[in-house]
């Protein structure tokens, strides 16, 4: 009990000497642990919603379609299949054979493509979409699915045009038959016409006769069938034999379905998890900067300790459990607020009825959480906590084990630099891991920006004919990559703080001494920033190709996408102007405090 | 008052440090006059606490005084911009610390070098520069080594070298033997002998009365202000027939 | 120690017995070695010299140190050349400590002013002696003894920074 009681108080006594640090640190980490704690619960929360809506809407187990092939109409063939489909054993209900076409829509001067699905104006017993605005279908006017119509900011009473012809819209619906806006082609589209692509195209739904009258040459009548299965969880194992033999008969099981509509809070969770990853990381450099500024403060303290009768034990015992509580707390803070604020994340949007599932913390989430917290704080402090319970007791009190290194061949380089120059380089050798870490935050960082260019730059291809549609999925994946990345840089630019800041702890003396000698404040000051700047332009120069290996890593293996060019090569010369920027500063604090005082102290 | 025939090199007229207010007010440097004639050896000695190594940073333009002028040869310190003072210290003045202060990371070249680097004078002159003065003050085979690797001696020399590098106008010592054994101090009173020979202008500021007694002249502070001033020039070797006594030498 | 007595005598007549106390109380411990009647020895060379008169106060025909001590004109003459004088023939620490305290005692003069010049004149001898040293050739059996010489005249001079900074305190106080 002693031996705890004593780690206990001299942890505690040292976090309140260095409070701001310790706050600092929290923050870093607690970024770390909210995302990954984000990223963990998002898990499964559209389940909830999309049973709503296929309750409320009796959706379909299976949605089969006969779509047309190259050169001409529907076949016959298909057609009876169809018709068979719904007529088989453990079938117990169905709706359909319904008209399907695709035609180019103009709303409010925007351009788009619908997914024309003809139905009656009687209800149907599976599928039928149930209405949040308006009433149902009446020939000649037409009703909107609703996130399409969000996106395109319609409303009941609006009009339509549908290959040029008017419609007005006298409702907004939901389904559980067929993926919202944006994601209705992942279930199927056949789109021939030029305005139409995946990313703009939504779901319409006019009575069958008019939505035949819009089938054309180039856009073919199709039909689409739902079906109720006596056993709902043999839905997959159907949709596959339907459509197992021919390109032109498909069938999407309710399953399959439910999944396309969770892509959305997928392709969240990989960006949180990724987001994570980099965090955590660059938790683990803030430390690393914060345990080395401290360094000699550290070794004198273990000195005391050890001369007191500390074993080597206890002196690694105290540095571990410093970091380690403030990890926990960090990981505690940031389940908290995961949780607190997972269902701004979790929204499923317009398209399905309902809030997502509360989530909640499983014991498996915490766990992961905990356990990464503990790992940055135990991977950042390990070695100095091994080195410093070896240190000799003698060598710790007088504080002999932390010189500066010294580079020959970059002290004899920097002597033909000019002056802030030769001070920045001389500055920078003096504490190599330092400038590693300053430049592993920096590499990180870019890593992370390049990592959202590259998005950005696959999305905007992708939905890059939007065209001013209000599209959901690019809207709220911009967002979370965006906080990501204001994150990543947040914590890069405390950290090239804190770096600046050690440093001219660390250099006290010499830059008093460069100052008596002659050395001018603003050159003292540039050259405290190029220390910081030369490591950043490494970073920066590393974490491009880290970027494109961490997106390929997400990717798993679907086609890479590389990022832009013009952007990419912007970003070494940003970060290090950021970098100079932060920096500056500390910088000119240093370079201006009085000399006298600072030789002065030295004898003390 | 009349100046004598030679400008004085090193100038101050009621010169003042005070910190504090009111009842707390601390006059650190008291009304100071100083004159340093070209060439001179000026030392100053005091009890510890009188301002003594104030006074010296405030010569050198490491401190700004709260009144009175410093003037060296013809530039006003007291009234320059920090980016005029960091020039006068690279070209006009050189400095000699009590706690050496070189750098750690540095060899004696390295360190010699320095100022002139600063200045912006190209390597090969810096290093041409240092080899020269490391020969002067007797270090030449201990040039490539770390200041870990000297003793107290022979880093105060490396300093003085330093302190030299840019040719000076006047060199400023402040308690330059303060960290030195005897052996080490009879080195450093060689060298400031050696340069005092050379027309070096000095000012040490010292409580060793062995440095002081090399100067031509020595004042006495206390509290800040100047109390006394002997001339030591002067003084045959006659007068070393009275120590004979003093060695035990008479009946 | 002769100059001493008078000195003390300066400021007003007294017995031998008070000059013996206030010996004691200047030395301390270092005044225990003094033999008691070192004192009326040099008081009877004094008187012999005529820089002192005696008085006798009470005549009583056993008690000898009954007589009163005082400085003649000569005597004083003698006191105030000796506390102007700087010569430093061999270490004396007592002698130059007493002048001190005789001094202030009797306010006769400043002893700053008598450190001040006193430190004056031992520097210009380091001076001399260093130079004399570093002359010789290193390690040279002359060089040694001179830099005896000179560590002594820098232990003397530390020690006359010390009384500079008692003194000036006691002027500080009174």
């Amino acid at each position: 009990m002693g031996p705890i009681l004593l780690v206990w108080r001299l942890v505690r006594a040292d976090l309140r000497r260095r409070r701001s640090e310790a706050a600092l640190l929290l923050l870093a980490i607690t970024a770390a642990t909210t995302t990954l704690t984000l990223g963990l619960v998002l898990h499964g929360v559209t389940a909830d919603p999309y049973q709503q809506t296929r309750a409320a809407t009796a959706g379909p187990d299976v949605a089969a379609t006969a779509s047309s092939p190259l050169n001409g109409p529907v076949s016959p063939a298909d057609r009876a299949a169809l018709n068979a489909l719904a007529r088989a054993p453990g079938v117990i209900a169905h709706s359909g054979p319904y008209p399907l076409t695709w035609a180019a829509l103009g709303a409010r001067g925007l351009k788009a493509g619908a997914e024309v699905m003809g139905r009656d104006q009687t209800p149907a017993s599976v599928d039928q979409p149930k209405l949040t605005q308006g009433s149902w279908i009446r020939p000649g006017s037409a009703v909107l699915e609703a996130s399409f119509a969000q996106a395109l900011g319609i409303h009941t009473g609006d009009s339509i045009t549908l290959n040029g012809r008017s419609f007005p819209v006298v409702g907004v619906a939901v389904t559980a038959a067929i993926p919202p806006y944006p994601q209705v082609c992942t279930v199927g589209c056949d789109l021939e016409l030029p305005q139409l692509s995946p990313s703009n195209t939504g779901l319409i739904w006019l009575t069958q006769a008019d939505a035949s009258s819009l089938a054309t040459d180039r856009e073919r009548l199709e039909y689409v069938v739902n079906l109720k299965l006596a056993n709902p969880a043999r839905a997959d194992a159907v949709a596959q034999a339907f459509g197992s033999n021919s390109h032109t008969l498909t069938a999407n099981s309710w399953q399959y379905i439910s999944q396309q509509d969770a892509n959305l809070v997928a392709a969240e969770q990989q960006a949180l998890l990724a987001g994570s990853w980099l965090l955590g990381v660059l938790a683990i450099a803030s430390i690393a900067v914060l345990v080395g500024g401290r360094m000699s403060d550290q070794i004198r303290r273990v000195g005391l300790l050890k001369a007191v009768g500390g074993t080597p034990g206890l002196v690694a015992a105290v540095l571990l459990a410093e970091y380690m509580f403030l990890a926990l707390l960090a990981a505690v803070a940031g389940l908290l607020i995961g949780r607190l604020t997972a269902p701004l994340l979790t929204n499923p949007g317009s398209g399905l009825l309902g809030n997502a599932s509360s989530p909640t913390l499983t014991a498996t989430t915490v766990a992961i959480v905990v356990a990464v917290a503990l790992t940055v704080a135990v991977a950042a402090t390990f070695i100095p906590a091994i080195r410093a319970a070896h240190i000799s007791t003698v060598r710790a009190l007088a504080d002999s084990t932390h010189p500066p290194r010294r580079t020959a061949w970059l002290i004899a380089m920097s002597a033909r630099l000019p002056v802030p120059l030769l001070l920045g380089l001389r500055i920078a050798a003096r504490r190599p891991r330092r400038l590693v870490l300053s430049a592993v935050s920096v590499a990180i960082t870019v890593s992370g920006v390049v990592a959202v260019l590259t998005v950005n730059a696959r999305n905007a291809q992708h939905f890059g004919s939007s065209s001013g549609l209000n599209n959901p999925w690019t809207n709220q994946i911009d967002q979370l990559l965006l906080l990501i990345t204001v994150m990543l840089i947040l914590l890069a630019g405390v950290n090239a703080i804190f770096i600046t800041w050690a440093t001219v702890l660390d250099a006290k003396r010499s830059l008093a001494l460069a100052r008596a000698l002659g050395a001018t404040p603003q050159q003292i000051s540039a050259g405290i920033s190029a220390a910081q700047t030369l490591p950043a332009l490494a970073g920066a120069l590393l974490g491009i190709p880290t970027g494109i290996v961490l997106i390929a890593a997400v990717n798993h293996g679907a086609t890479m996408t590389y990022p832009p060019l013009w952007p990419l090569i912007a970003v070494i010369p940003g970060t290090m102007l950021v970098i100079a920027c932060l920096t500056a500063l500390p910088a000119r604090l240093a370079g201006r405090r009085p000399v006298a005082e600072i030789l002065q102290s030295e004898l003390v | 008052m009349s100046d004598s025939t030679d400008a004085p090199v090193l100038r101050t007229r009621g010169l003042c440090l005070e910190y504090g207010k009111g009842a707390g007010l601390v006059r650190a440097v008291d009304d100071v006059d100083l004159r340093v004639a070209t060439g001179e050896t000026v030392a100053v000695m005091g009890p510890s606490g009188c301002g003594k190594s104030t006074l010296l940073h405030l010569l050198g333009g490491l401190d700004k005084p709260s009144h009175g002028e410093v003037w060296l040869a013809g530039s006003r310190l007291d009234q320059m911009t920090e980016k005029g003072l960091a020039r006068l210290r690279r070209t006009a003045i050189g400095f000699v610390f009590q706690a050496f202060h070189l750098m750690d990371e540095l060899t004696a070249t390295e360190n010699v070098e320095l100022p002139a680097l600063l200045a912006g004078r190209s390597p090969r002159a810096a290093r041409e520069r240092a080899a020269e003065l490391l020969e002067q003050v007797g270090l030449t085979d201990r040039a490539a080594h770390l200041p870990s690797a000297l003793s107290g001696g022979q880093r105060q020399r490396v300093a003085i070298a330093r302190a030299l590098s840019n040719d000076p106008l006047v060199v400023l010592a402040d308690e330059p033997t303060g960290n030195l054994d005897s052996e080490a101090t009879l080195d450093v009173l060689r060298l400031f002998e050696a340069l005092h020979a050379a027309g070096q202008t000095l000012v040490i500021v010292t409580h060793d009365a062995r440095i002081a007694a090399t100067a031509d002249r020595l004042i006495s502070m206390r509290d800040g202000a100047f109390v006394d001033e002997t001339r030591l020039t002067g003084g045959a070797t006659g007068r070393l027939a009275d120590l004979a006594g003093f060695a035990g030498l008479d009946g | 120690m002769q100059e001493v007595v008078l000195a003390m005598l300066a400021k007003e007549p007294s017995h031998g017995y008070g000059l013996r106390t206030r010996l004691r109380n200047a030395l301390g411990p270092l005044g225990e070695a003094m033999n008691d009647g070192q004192i009326y020895v040099m008081l009877g060379r004094l008187e012999k010299s005529g820089l002192v008169a005696t008085e006798r106060a009470e005549v009583l025909p056993d008690r000898s140190d009954r007589k009163v001590y005082a400085l003649t004109a000569a005597g004083q003459q003698r006191v105030a050349d000796w506390l102007t004088e700087v010569s430093w023939p061999k270490p004396d620490l007592a002698e130059f400590h007493l002048k001190l305290v005789t001094a202030a005692a009797g306010r006769l003069a400043d002893p700053l002013v008598i450190v001040d010049a006193q430190r004056r004149e031992l520097l210009l001898r380091l001076r001399d002696a260093q130079r004399a040293a570093m002359s010789e050739p290193d390690r040279s059996d002359a060089g040694l003894l001179l830099e005896g010489v000179v560590l002594r005249l820098q232990a003397d001079l530390r020690w006359l920074e010390a009384c500079e900074r008692t003194w000036t305190g006691r002027r500080g106080r009174s």
